[in-house]
Formats: structure tokens, sequence, C-alpha cells
């Protein structure tokens, strides 16, 4: 009896475990697990230097070759730009092929080559190899560097700095590195039009020379291909590249911040704030210590698990994501840690940014998420040895970086190993809520009074300088005597006086046509009138009185309000510096700053109900540039002189009516001629 | 001596010729179907311990209310919230905590969620797909905190970005019956004013098995990996809820529809926008082919002459986006500084107009061939990517082998092809003109 009880009771639990209700509660139990190999590549250096790396992997019938350049951080400074287009110039045509049959050639085999400073890769069908390598050869060894080119990718480049300029995701990398490092720094300089105007094809030919050798070089090689068809293609093709010195350079680490500095840049079409909060650090890529700043990094601010994705995204609703973390270097490491909020939360969301690095400085990482952020690296490890590229990738940086022979067969060990004790006391090293630089790329109006809670606001302009960077010191110096310096630098009060009437022709391109601008201006009469003209067309006039200022264009004429009358109405004055003093004009010096790369008293200036900042060169009282809302902003550039007064050759425009910076070139210039009747009312 | 050398090589050539005449790797894959409609499709690879898992829901915007645009989008966010056993926030976190890594994308078609794990987390990677087909967690919290993340993702991909709205202006005047006018993304009055209840119902009606194909690639045993599925999807009801499949071909238009767009931005832009079939008709591939024609690789067509010779774009791009109505194809440049929007439309119409008189070069062709070869060829180098490439084929084509034929489908596509499709779909009359301009250009009213 009792046997057959047990028996059907046997049967009952197997049917039960067929029939069971899968259970949903509680996640499955993972199998065991699975070993991760990392292989070898085969590895030998050729004579002169190139170190070569081969992963053997037949999945695809395919073949990359990447090569990558060990050189120091350089400064481009008034060449800025160089490196940036160093690759391009290189696959712009060699010595043998132009570049229409360089471009040809290698989309004829449907390959791939890219150049740049530092790096150089090809890749196609096994079956091209031959043909590819050939033209890698090509390309990496006998440059033309052809002047042609280098005009066109510099139009290029300038075209698109404009474009970055709109781009607030551009600006804010430009603004955070100008402010962070400086601009005679490396990592800080920027590129303008000015910078890429000025290389020359030669400078490339000197990069190039210097630069690119074999003993500083690493050469992988990764796919279908067997270490001895590598070896022979190698010695083929690179053997009979050139070893030379490569110079060193040094860079000083920034200093370190006393306080948080706001940065802020105004843009404002903003409809998100782009916050960038961090700060320069040393970390070494060899440091012992990495391994465990990424662990802390990931906790920090690495996908959707980091604390401030969860914070500011899963909790605030904030932003669409938010992310940080320590990025190791050998020159400067940063902690760096973003997001786009949108415009009402910029001083909400930048408390709990800093919120949030507190918290990890202050010991607070818990066990889950120790183990939650080992595993997700482990995770990420393992499935970046999908790509065979990744194993050619650690014995480069293995050499690069110094690192330990064995650091990426031990890196999962290692970083098991990490205890809570020491994870928290490495973050509590690393991370700090003080002394950062928090920069933001928005419409400023809607939170630069609250930033302020956060440290000193400093304006940036979206090309990186500080909007004033200099209190003056001189006590001596004045609005009104910097106006008088000016008045002097162009000619003297008493010439200015003498001109009664001008005419001023200019010309500017517009999208590829000739524009000309007429400025006819009699004082006598109180009448100025501004024409614009297409080749011969007129565009549109402008006539100025005291009393109105009447716009026509298109047969149609209209009547300006007050506001933006008064704008054109300073043309009246030709001179309206001269009569400050006798309208009562409000001065007000306003400190130091730069315009374009030179020194320049900033004076503000109120005339009634039109109001502008005017900029005057420290060294020869010029004036640089004027800005007001109506007008937007002019710069003034290579002063001349017509009849003993000095006049801008050259002028450029930026307001909401152009598109781009508007150059105008001085034509003609006529002091105290005649300007008829009909002239005068066109 | 050196010429029996290079006889050696030129023979090794050929060779090397007649094996990739085949080259397409074949993806070996076994297929099921689990009695509540839903399709699985395993592959399996054992190079490296790890293995995708992904669920492609045939639910995309065009599925949508015309009264309530974003709700498949709005799904890709809600469907991370967790589970009846899965805890709110928990969904992400227990990926990553088994190093595994999970995105999803939603587009006017379909929604994709998707995970790579460890191999020996298959099956906790199954039952949470499970779990969410089963009985996601939709609640207010979860739909409040989704709402506001989707605001600022507006704002930070369309409002904040430089041409960021160009598919959306497309789309708007290229789609003027189909529901793909809408933007996947939708509209936030839309999703503002929606219930929890038409969330519920939208959920019940589309993200069920017969709606979906479930797709696993990696270090896999096909025979536990069934087991697993059989057991965690088998007890998932089909869904009951009918489904709207629009049925509506977007009418042939005979006039071209020209517009401005004003944008933050320095650099004029232009758009060609031309109406394409449906994904399945079988000029795709020519339309694909002549894509790369125009602006795949330096010395494609637009790129040499527009950007290099011409110098009158910074960059150029064609691309068919070839959804399962009918997508378009999309030709966009940026304009070098100081070049008007019309000095650049008129050197790409030169352009294409070239194409469609005179067709291309024997020698361009296969030039062509080739570079239509390598990419073929390098597509399915990561598991990840061929568990959506099968998920995909099965769900638009209907057959998961589809990836298989594709190198065979463009061996069969002529030159003359290329001309034809450039004549029948590249045509001026019907198409989208879209001039993006610098806001500063905007008539003041």
């Amino acid at each position: 009896m009792k046997k057959i009880s047990i028996y059907l009771l046997a049967l009952v639990g197997a049917c039960t475990t067929a029939f069971a209700q899968v259970d949903r509660s509680k996640y499955p139990e993972p199998g065991p697990a699975p070993q991760i190999n990392i292989g070898d590549p085969v590895t030998f250096t050729l004579d002169n230097g190139l170190k070569v790396f081969v992963v053997e992997n037949h999945k695809l019938p395919r073949v990359t070759y990447s090569l990558v350049l060990d050189r120091d951080a350089i400064l481009e400074g008034d060449k800025a730009g160089l490196t940036s287009l160093a690759g391009d110039m290189l696959t712009g045509g060699t010595t043998t092929r132009a570049k229409d049959e360089l471009d040809e050639a290698i989309d004829r085999i449907g390959a791939r080559i890219s150049v740049s400073s530092t790096s150089a890769s090809a890749s196609s069908l096994k079956k091209y190899n031959d043909q590819l390598l050939e033209l890698f050869a090509d390309v990496l060894f006998n440059p033309a560097f052809p002047q042609s080119e280098l005009d066109k990718l510099k139009k290029q480049l300038i075209s698109s700095l404009a474009a970055a300029k709109d781009d607030p995701n551009s600006i804010i990398g430009v603004v955070r590195n100008a402010a962070m490092y400086g601009k005679d720094h490396p990592y800080g300089e920027i590129e303008t039009e000015k910078t890429v105007g000025n290389l020359q094809v030669d400078d490339f030919r000197d990069y190039y020379n210097t630069y690119f050798r074999p003993n500083v070089a690493y050469l992988a090689i990764v796919g279908d291909i067997t270490p001895a068809e590598a070896k022979e293609l190698v010695n083929k093709y690179f053997a009979g590249w050139q070893r030379a010195d490569v110079p060193k350079h040094e860079w000083p680490a920034p200093q370190k911040t006393q306080g948080n500095r706001v940065v802020v840049a105004n843009r404002p079409v903003s409809a998100q704030s782009v916050i960038n909060i961090g700060y320069p650090l040393d970390l070494k890529p060899n440091n012992p210590d990495v391994i465990a700043v990424n662990v802390i990094s990931r906790i920090l601010g690495g996908g959707s698990s980091g604390r401030l994705f969860l914070n500011l995204r899963e909790d605030k609703g904030y932003t669409y994501g938010a992310y940080g973390g320590i990025t190791p270097d050998k020159l400067v490491a940063t902690l760096n840690a973003s997001a786009s909020v949108r415009n009402s939360v910029t001083d909400s969301a930048t408390r709990e940014f800093i919120h949030e690095l507190k918290r990890l400085h202050e010991k607070t990482i818990t066990q889950e998420e120790l183990d939650l952020a080992k595993a997700a690296l482990a995770g990420s490890f393992g499935r970046s040895l999908e790509q065979p590229s990744t194993i050619a990738s650690f014995a480069i940086n293995t050499e690069m970086h110094k690192l330990p022979k064995d650091y990426y067969k031990n890196y999962l060990k290692n970083m098991d190993g990490l205890t809570l004790d020491q994870i928290n006391n490495i973050a509590a090293n690393y991370v700090r809520s003080d002394d950062l630089q928090i920069t933001i790329v928005g419409k400023a109006d809607d939170f630069a009074d609250k930033m302020n809670a956060f440290g000193e606001v400093q304006f940036y302009t979206v090309t990186g300088d500080p909007e004033v960077n200099m209190a003056i010191t001189d006590a001596s110096v004045t609005a009104e005597g910097v106006i008088e310096k000016y008045i002097e630098a162009i000619g003297g009060r008493e010439k200015l006086t003498a001109v009664n009437s001008i005419r001023l022709v200019s010309e500017a391109e517009i999208q590829g046509m000739t524009v000309s601008i007429e400025q006819l201006v009699d004082r006598n009469k109180g009448v100025a009138v501004q024409n614009t003209k297409l080749s011969a067309q007129l565009l549109s006039s402008v006539r100025v009185t005291k009393d109105a200022v009447t716009v026509s264009a298109q047969g149609q004429s209209q009547q300006l309000p007050a506001d933006a009358a008064a704008a054109y109405q300073a043309l009246l004055d030709i001179f309206p510096e001269l009569s400050y003093q006798e309208k009562g004009a409000q001065l007000e010096l306003d400190g130091i700053t730069k315009v374009n790369d030179e020194d320049a008293y900033k004076v503000k200036v109120t005339s009634g109900s039109n109001v502008s900042t005017e900029y005057f060169s420290v060294a020869t009282g010029l004036k640089l540039k004027t800005e007001s809302e109506l007008a937007g902003e002019t710069t003034m550039n290579n002063y001349a002189t017509y009849e003993g007064i000095q006049l801008p050759e050259t002028i450029t425009i930026v307001n909401q009516m152009v598109p781009l910076p508007l150059k105008a070139v001085t034509k003609e210039v006529v002091i105290n001629g005649e300007i008829s009747e009909d002239e005068l009312n066109p | 001596m050196k010429k029996a050398l290079s006889i050696t090589a030129l023979v090794g050539l050929l060779l090397c010729n007649g094996v990739v005449a085949d080259a397409q790797n074949r993806i070996e894959f076994k297929e099921f179907k689990l009695d509540n409609g839903l399709t699985v499709l395993m592959h399996r690879d054992n190079t490296t311990p790890i293995v995708a898992v992904s669920v492609m829901y045939h639910v995309g915007s065009k599925n949508e209310d015309p009264q309530r645009t974003g709700f498949a989008h709005f799904f890709e966010h809600l469907l991370f919230e967790g589970t009846e056993n899965i805890g709110r926030g928990e969904y992400m976190k227990k990926i990553e905590s088994i190093g595994g890594t999970l995105n999803a994308y939603t587009s006017n078609d379909i929604t994709y969620y998707h995970e790579v794990v460890p191999a020996n987390y298959l099956e906790t990677a199954l039952y949470m797909e499970s779990e969410r087909m089963l009985h996601a967690k939709i609640d207010t919290v979860g739909v409040e905190t989704q709402r506001s993340v989707v605001k600022e993702e507006m704002r930070q991909r369309y409002d904040n970005q430089p041409y960021g709205t160009i598919l959306r202006e497309t789309f708007k005047r290229s789609h003027q019956v189909h529901p793909y006018n809408w933007p996947v993304i939708g509209s936030l009055d839309h999703l503002n004013a929606a219930t929890l209840d038409e969330f519920m119902q939208f959920y019940r009606t589309y993200y069920v098995p017969n709606n979906a194909v479930l797709s696993i690639a990696g270090d896999i045993d096909y025979a536990q990996t069934e087991a697993w599925v059989r057991k965690y999807f088998s007890e998932i009801p089909a869904g009951t809820g009918t489904i709207n499949r629009p049925n509506v071909t977007e009418p042939k238009r005979t006039q071209e529809i020209r517009d401005i767009v004003y944008d933050n931005i320095q650099l004029p832009a232009v758009i060609l926008a031309y109406n394409l079939p449906p994904k399945k008709h079988q000029d795709s591939y020519a339309l694909s082919m002549l894509s790369t024609y125009l602006t795949g690789g330096n010395s494609s067509l637009l790129t040499k002459e527009v950007v290099d010779k011409q110098q009158k774009a910074v960059g150029v791009a064609a691309f068919p986006l070839d959804l399962e109505d009918g997508g378009v194809f999309l030709t966009y440049a940026i304009a070098n500084m100081g070049v008007s929007a019309d000095s650049l439309q008129h050197a790409l119409d030169e352009q294409i107009e070239k194409v469609i008189a005179n067709g291309i070069s024997e020698r361009d062709f296969q030039k062509l061939q080739a570079q239509v070869e390598n990419s073929v060829v390098s597509r399915h180098a990561s598991v990840a990517g061929i568990a959506e490439s099968l998920a995909e084929a099965k769900t638009f084509f209907g057959n998961a082998d589809e990836i298989n034929h594709e190198m065979a489908k463009y061996n069969k596509v002529t030159r003359e092809d290329i001309q034809r499709v450039a004549q029948q779909y590249l045509a001026k009359s019907g198409r989208v003109v879209l001039y993006y301009l610098p806001k500063s250009e905007e008539p003041k009213q």
C-alpha cells in the first residue's frame, strides 16, 4: 500500500512538472558563465620600426588595414585647421593619380580608404586585396598635396565652421574647451576662418614629413588573411617607408579653478539648454586606477542605469538623456557630464548634476551598484570581442599606452576583484562637486540670473571668446577719453567737423552675386540715402531725415516705426561721436575685451532710445566694432586715409537680415563732393 | 621567374573570382511558429559567447489613429517601464546587470526591441521579452514620466537640431493621404489627450504574438532555445483586436511641390524627395543601386560633380527610405558658403537629368556592382545585425530566407534598369522640393 502511494505520488509529481504553470515570479537561473577567450594577434616589427599586428578571421571574405600614429598633441596656433584637413589632403591625389583617378580606382573595387591626421584605414573584399594595398600605399607614401584640393577643402571647412555656429552641440565643445584649457593649448585652440585661411600646401607637406613615420606607427591587419600572406604584403608595401625622429611636445596641465566657474554662451533661439559640467584631472591610461574609474563612471552616468540618467531623465523628466564619466588621457583627463534640458530647468538640472557628483564623492556606492556596473562592463567587454578588430586594438593600446603586457587578459579578473571599499575610496579621490566648470549653451535670458547661485557667470561668444575679460586698471581711462582718442585717431575734431557731405560706395558678395551699397549723406540738408543695387538694378532705397525713415523696395514704400528708424538716423551725423556731449548721450566704459584678437575698450552708448555698444582699439584708438539690437554687429577693418580722414575699407555685418557674415569692401569715397537733389530724393 | 609568378597570381585571382561570385555567406537559420501566431527565427553562431534576442512588432506610426499619433513610438518608451513581475525601472537594470545591452526603435512600419546578452542568459532574455508581450505594466506614473521624456526627445531631435526637421517636413508633403504623413514621434497634443484606457487598448491590439517576430541569433543550442521559447511564449494569448493596416495608396502627383522651411541654420539645404514604390517592389534593388551611383563613394556622380568639381555643396546624400507602403527617395545637399539654394538645386537637377537622359556607362555599372557586393558581404558582421535582418525579411517579405537572396537580386539588375528607374521614379513632376533657409531670410510679417 505504502509502495503504491509512493508510486502515485511520483506520478502526480511528474504530471505537475509537465503541466506546471511557468513560474514568472522570478528570473530564470543562468547557465554556467561562458569562458571568454582573448586571442593573441601575430606580431612583428619591420626594420623601419613599424609594428604590425595580424588577426586572422575568415568569417567574412574581407580584409581591413588600420594604421595608427602615436604622436604628442600639437598646437596648430594661427594654422588651426591643419590637422582637420591633413587626412583629406592625403586622399586629395598622389604623384601618380589625380584625385579623380584615385576616387575612381577605390570605388571600382568597392573599397574604402580614409585618412586622418593620426590614422589611416583601408578595407575591401579579399579578392581585391592586392589592388587595395597598392592604392593604400600610394595614398600613404606618394601624396601630391595639390593646391586645388587645398583651396576646395578650405572653402568647405570654412562653410562648416559657419554652420557650426548654429549647432549648440558644436558650440558647447568649442566654448567648454576654450574656457577650460585656454586657446593656446592643443585641446582648447579653435579653428576660425582666419586660421584656416592661413593654411598653405607646404604646411601639410611639413606635417606629413614630420609625423607620418613608421617608427611611431602601428598597423593592424584584420580579416580573411593568414599571417604569412600579411607579412609578405607588408614587406612589399611598407618596408620602404623611411624612419625619422618625431618631435616630442609637452603641455602644461590646466590650472585648477578656485570655486565654480559658470560659462554661458548665449543662443537666443535655443529650445533647450545644453549643459556640460566637468573639470580636468590627471589620469593617464596606464594608471592602475583606470579600471576602478571606469566602474565609477559607469555608476555615475554610463547608460540607462547610471545615476544621472535615473535622476534627470527617469525621475525628473528634464531630459531625453543624461550621461557622464571620466575619460583617461595621456595629456589631460577630464570628468564630463552632460545633458540637453528644457530652458526652464537649466538651474534645477545643474543642481542635480552637482548633487550626483557630491553623492559619488561621499562614498555612497552600494554593493548592488558596484555589482551592476561590473556586470555591465564585463558584458560590454565580452560583446566587443565579437569584432575581430578588438583584439588588434587591444594589442595596439597595450603598446601605445605602455599597459602591462597582460592588461586585457586580466581585465575582467582585475575588475571583478575590486571591493566596495576600494571603489568608494577611489571615487572620493577622483570625483568632486566643487571647483567645477559649468558650461551652458542656451537662451541666456531664461536662466542666466539663476545661475549665479552656482558661481560667477562668465559670458562667452559662440566662438569661445570671453565677452569681457579684463577690468580696466588705469583709473585715468574714461569713456569720454576713449571717444576723444578715437576722434583724434581718425583725423581730429577739426577735420571731421568740416565734413558736410559724404558719398560712400561699397560692394559685397551675397550668394555668389555682387551687391553694391551706396550711402549719401548731406549734413546741411539733413538727408541721408542708402541704395542697395544688384548689378544695375536697384533693390532697395532708404531715405533718412530726422523726422522719418522711408524704405522703398519693389515699387512700394514704407515708413519705419520710430524705434527701427533711430538706428538709421544716426547716419545723419556722419560722425555721431562728435556730438555725443551736445546730445547728452550716456557713455559707460565696460572693461576691455577682445575683438578679433585685438584688445578693445567696450563703451556702451545710450542716445535717446538708441542703445549700442562700441569697441575701440586700445592700441590705435580706432573703432573695431559696433553692435546694437537693431543693427546687429558691424566689424571694421583695414582703415585707409581719405582726405586726411581714416575710414574702414572693409566692414563685416552680421544681423538678422543677412544669412552669413556680409563683408563689404569700400570702392569709392567722396568727401564734400556734390550730391544732387535727385539723388537725395530717390 | 617573374613571369611565372604573375601567371600564378592571375590564376589565383581567377580562382578567387570563381569563389566569390557566390560570396554572400549563407545565413543558416531555423524557423517555427507557435499556436498563438508568434513566428520564431533562430540562427546559431558559436564564435562568441553572446546571443541577440529581439522582437519585431509589426506596428509603426502608420497604424495609428490620426487623432492619436505618436502611440507606437510612445510604446517604445512605455514598454521599458516594467511588467507585472518586473518592477518599474528594473527592465533596463536587469539586462545591464547580466552584462547585456538593450535598445529599441520605432519606424513608420515597425517597432523593434532588442538586447544582446551573454549566452548563458538566453533564458533570462526570453523570459523578459515574454513578460513584455504578456503583461506589460501600463500605469499613470509610467505614462507621465515618459510623456515628459518624449517632450525632451522632440526638442533635442527636432527643435534644437539644425536641419532636424527634414524628414518630418518631407513626409508631410510627399504623403498627403497615406499615414506616413505624420512623424513617427507624433504629436504632443495627442499624447497629452490620450487616456490610460486608450494606451491599454493599443497594447492589446498590436503587441501580441500574432503581430510579432521573435528573432534569436548567437551562441545557442537550437533544441534548448526552442524549448525555452515554447515555455515562455506559448501561454501568451493571441490578440483579438482589429489591427489597422492602412490600405491607401498615395495618389501619383503630377505637380511638383515646392516649399521653404526657415530653420536656425547658416548654410541653405536643398531636399529633393521622390515617392517610391512599396518596399517589396522588385525595383527596390535598382533604386538602391541608383542611390549608390549618385552618392556612394567619392567618385559617385553627385559627390564628384556637385561637391568636388563645382563646389556648390559641402555634402550630398541620396538614399531610398524604402517603407512598406512606399517611402521616398531622398536626396539632400547642404550648400557651400555663398551658394544659393537655387543654384544648388540647379546643379543637382542637371546631374539627375543626365542619368535620366543617358543612363550610366558600362564601366560605372561594373563599379556599382563591386560597391554593392562589398556592402552586401559586409552586412552580417554581428549577431545583432543578423537577428534584425532575419526579422525584417520575415516581417516585410514574409520570408526570412530573403536575406540569402539579396546578392542574387542585385545581380539581376541591369544597366538599363538603372536608367529606367531613374526615368520612372526621379521625374520632376510630383516630387517634393524643399529649401532649408536661414531664419534670417524669413520675410518679416
